[in-house]
């Protein structure tokens, strides 16, 4: 018990960091579900890319040896914008080839397509960059001793950039959801595409717009892991796709706060599995909590209880 | 036109025109094969396919041809689940992992256990029901998605566990205990032993030898049999229509009265057991485990089997598994590939282009395309031209074939640019193309569509000259990824399925 009370600091903070990547992967998971009741298997790939686009940008900024050509931050600040249009660039694209096509098909034949736009993103990277691990240079950029003392845990400076980022880029989706005029027709494509479409919404131009912004949360995340987490492969989009989803279906799914929530429970939840049972179990454990909680509260944390239109 | 008549459907005229037999020898041989009974013509494929090991000697064809058996089962199995019941079940490797598992743990020297064939295949045949409902039943209560979801999850898990099962600490045993072997997996499994027969050794049956290939062969032509007959009563049966209406609308078929919760367990349950007992035949002719075999890109492979084929149509799905068994095996010798790989985009070309012309027109357009460019660069900037790669070795090219496709290569190899690094010249060719065909695709028909083909298939021949030969695996998975999606936009109900209306 004082193992475990000595440990929950810095586990909580683990835990923080890790639930903010999934949190902005589950965003865009939710994002296209709720508007296209789509699951966009090639999420979890478009998150990969981001990565090495972040990656990319940063090989080419980082010198060999002396100082920055320009300020860390101002590089970081590059690494973003650079992932976060490729991807919503990559994501429009995914849209335009794969899914809108498929727009009045029967439900299975999206899904089949999402994942052979997955696959084919997938060896892509591998093709032109092979199969092994891409290290990211993160201590050139932040010191790896740079960081606050939080007595018991440690909050070093990279996580807490993680957060606050994927805080910043949070409060920025619920400014553009809630308050501008393009939230208000995505919430009505999301609730109704027919009668939006009727109202004069121009539906397609904002399924495209969702995508973009989806992927772009996803190409951030990607930057964020890397930052974190160093390691950039070419199937690392499977598996952080599966949490995404996890994440989205947790918070209830096509719910924009609820997929906050629920990348951050997920987080928690895969730290402490690591930290106190065990590390060898960290998927299963996680895959089970979704199941146990598909049982409990199949609707999510802060999904609507909603009855089936027929 | 038949249309022409009152009272007669446009559409369902249309539909009755491209059933009529096309016209010709081909059409004529058609005509008379689907006048055939449906059961004759399937023993007719299945004894076809079983004289294969009397024509050749060559294990590896016959290798070949049990894995054409092997993913034929499995996606009939993959087909009960999708195709009939509509569930998007995307852990059905996994259970296809739990049976080759199951069978390696009970049939080898791991923990000395030796059962014998038959009770550990029933046994696996019942472990992949039990899983099955067990992992349904939380998942069906919701909505179909989380259904895939929940199963991607599962298969993940899987083999994760394959991997990380080498070290199990339990309370009643001191140290760890390897269960799985982890990625080096389990070998050493018992043969299949099946009424007085050993499936490890030779047979000798009316003066013919078969190797212990070829009675695995027979082992997995059988199970496809019975998979075939089981799954086409059961879909002929009560069971197989509730599961169709089930499939075109789930809430509508409960409003019927149709217990759907019991029939999609039963889907799933029955597409798990058949994925089991298949995955312990595998484990028994692989004699061994490892986690790898069971990895997504099996999944996939599957996935895109049942779907070329067409979701829900057994001919259409057993088509696909032979077509998408032998491609990778085509891929394997580099000099082979590259006949498949030409002369699928002059079958596709002419095929595809109407009207006849212009189809010549791109082919002599990427010809011409090819030696003006060749041309060029061996004037301007000599140096960076690579000779041909491929060597004669008189020893290992015997046959005819082999000689003649060896030949093209190198006039292939003559006719592109093949720099003397080739990779990252490919690799930005390879990223141009991509966007490019898929950019290609969307275009509307017109001079310009035309014209811009020639380039982009120079450049997929120089893409596949330069990468694609050098990395088969990832070539095969790049070929399936954009067959799905291709597939999904252009045909969705595959090479034989029936074209659903949906109603909205």
């Amino acid at each position: 018990m004082e193992q475990f009370l000595a440990q929950l600091p810095q586990q909580l903070i683990n835990g923080l960091t890790l639930g903010s990547v999934y949190a902005l992967i589950a965003l865009g998971y939710s994002m296209v579900y709720g508007i296209l009741q789509l699951l966009n298997f090639a999420h979890g790939d478009v998150y990969m890319i981001g990565a090495y686009i972040g990656f990319g940008v940063m090989t080419a900024f980082l010198p060999a040896s002396g100082p920055l050509p320009l300020p860390a931050l101002v590089i970081i600040l590059l690494m973003f914008l650079a992932a976060m249009l490729g991807c919503g660039l990559l994501g429009i694209g995914i849209e335009w080839f794969a899914y809108r096509p498929l727009r009045n098909a029967p439900r299975l034949a999206p899904l089949i397509s999402a994942l052979g736009t997955s696959i084919l993103i997938q060896n892509a990277v591998q093709l032109t960059l092979t199969a092994a691990y891409h290290t990211y240079r993160t201590d050139k950029l932040i010191p790896i001793t740079a960081g606050i003392d939080l007595g018991p845990a440690r909050l070093s400076a990279v996580r807490a950039l993680v957060i606050v980022s994927a805080i910043v880029l949070m409060i920025v989706l619920t400014y553009l959801v809630r308050r501008t005029q393009f939230g208000r027709a995505m919430r009505a494509v999301a609730l109704d595409r027919e009668a939006a479409a009727m109202m004069g919404v121009n539906v397609d131009r904002i399924i495209v717009l969702t995508f973009f912004l989806g992927s772009a949360l996803a190409g951030a995340a990607g930057v964020l892991n890397g930052l974190v987490f160093s390691r950039v492969w070419h199937t690392m989009g499977f598996n952080a796709g599966l949490k995404g989803f996890t994440a989205a279906v947790v918070g209830g799914i096509g719910n924009i706060p609820g997929a906050m929530l629920g990348g951050m429970v997920l987080g928690l939840v895969e730290s402490f599995a690591v930290g106190f049972i065990s590390p060898t179990f960290k998927e299963s454990i996680t895959f089970f909590a979704l199941i146990l909680f598909l049982l409990i509260r199949p609707r999510g944390l802060l999904g609507a209880t909603a009855v089936q239109k027929v | 036109m038949a249309s022409d008549k009152f009272g007669r459907d446009e559409w369902v005229a249309q539909i009755d025109a491209r059933r009529a037999a096309p016209p010709g020898v081909a059409g004529q041989v058609l005509a008379r094969w689907n006048a055939l009974p449906l059961g004759w013509r399937w023993i007719g494929v299945l004894a076809s396919f079983a004289a294969i090991p009397f024509l050749t000697s060559n294990d590896y064809l016959i290798r070949v041809a049990g894995t054409v058996a092997l993913f034929a089962t499995l996606s009939l199995g993959l087909n009960v689940v999708v195709g009939y019941a509509g569930l998007l079940d995307l852990g059905f490797v996994a259970f296809y992992g739990l049976g080759a598992y199951a069978y390696a743990l009970l049939s080898s020297g791991k923990f000395d256990i030796h059962w014998p064939s038959w009770v550990t295949l029933v046994f696996i045949g019942v472990l992949g029901l039990a899983f099955g409902v067990l992992l349904g039943l939380p998942s069906l209560r919701l909505l179909g998605d989380y259904l895939a979801i929940v199963t991607l999850g599962f298969g993940l898990v899987f083999v994760q566990l394959a991997i990380t099962m080498d070290r199990v600490e339990v309370p009643w045993h001191a140290g760890p205990i390897d269960v799985t072997g982890g990625s080096n997996g389990l070998i050493n499994l018992d043969p299949l032993r099946l009424f007085g027969l050993d499936f490890g050794e030779p047979l000798t049956l009316f003066g013919y030898a078969l190797s212990s290939v070829a009675l695995y062969f027979y082992a997995l032509l059988a199970a496809l049999a019975v998979v075939l007959l089981v799954i086409y009563h059961l879909n002929q049966s009560r069971i197989g229509r509730a599961w169709r209406a089930m499939r075109e609308d789930s809430l509508a078929a409960e409003a019927m009265g149709m217990p759907t919760k019991r029939l999609k367990l039963l889907a799933f349950a029955c597409g798990s057991a058949i994925a089991g007992v298949s995955g312990g035949i595998f484990a028994a002719w692989q004699h061994s485990v490892f986690p790898l075999n069971f990895s997504t890109d099996l999944l996939i492979t599957l996935y895109a089997m049942m779907v070329l084929g067409g979701l829900g149509s057994l001919p259409g799905v057993v088509i696909g598994a032979g077509i998408l068994a032998v491609i990778p095996e085509l891929l394997r010798s580099p000099e082979l590939a590259r006949v498949a790989f030409y002369s699928a985009v002059v079958l596709g070309v002419a095929l595809f282009l109407r009207p006849r012309r212009n189809g010549l027109i791109v082919l002599a357009g990427v010809i011409l395309l090819g030696l003006i460019l060749r041309l060029a660069t061996q004037t301007l900037w000599p140096d960076l031209l690579s000779p041909p790669t491929i060597t004669v070795a008189a020893e290992s090219v015997s046959t005819a074939f082999e000689r003649t496709a060896q030949t093209f290569g190198i006039i292939v190899q003559k006719w592109i640019i093949l720099p003397m690094e080739p990779t990252p010249p490919g690799n930005v060719a390879f990223l141009v193309l991509l966007p490019a065909l898929l950019a290609w695709a969307r275009l509307q028909p017109s001079r310009l569509k035309l014209g811009l083909l020639a380039p982009l298939l120079y450049l997929l021949a120089f893409v596949w000259e330069t990468r694609l030969t050098a990395e088969p695996a990832v070539t095969r998975l790049l070929l399936i990824g954009t067959l799905l999606v291709v597939l999904m936009i252009f045909r969705p109900h595959g090479l034989l399925g029936t074209k659903r209306v949906e109603l909205v």
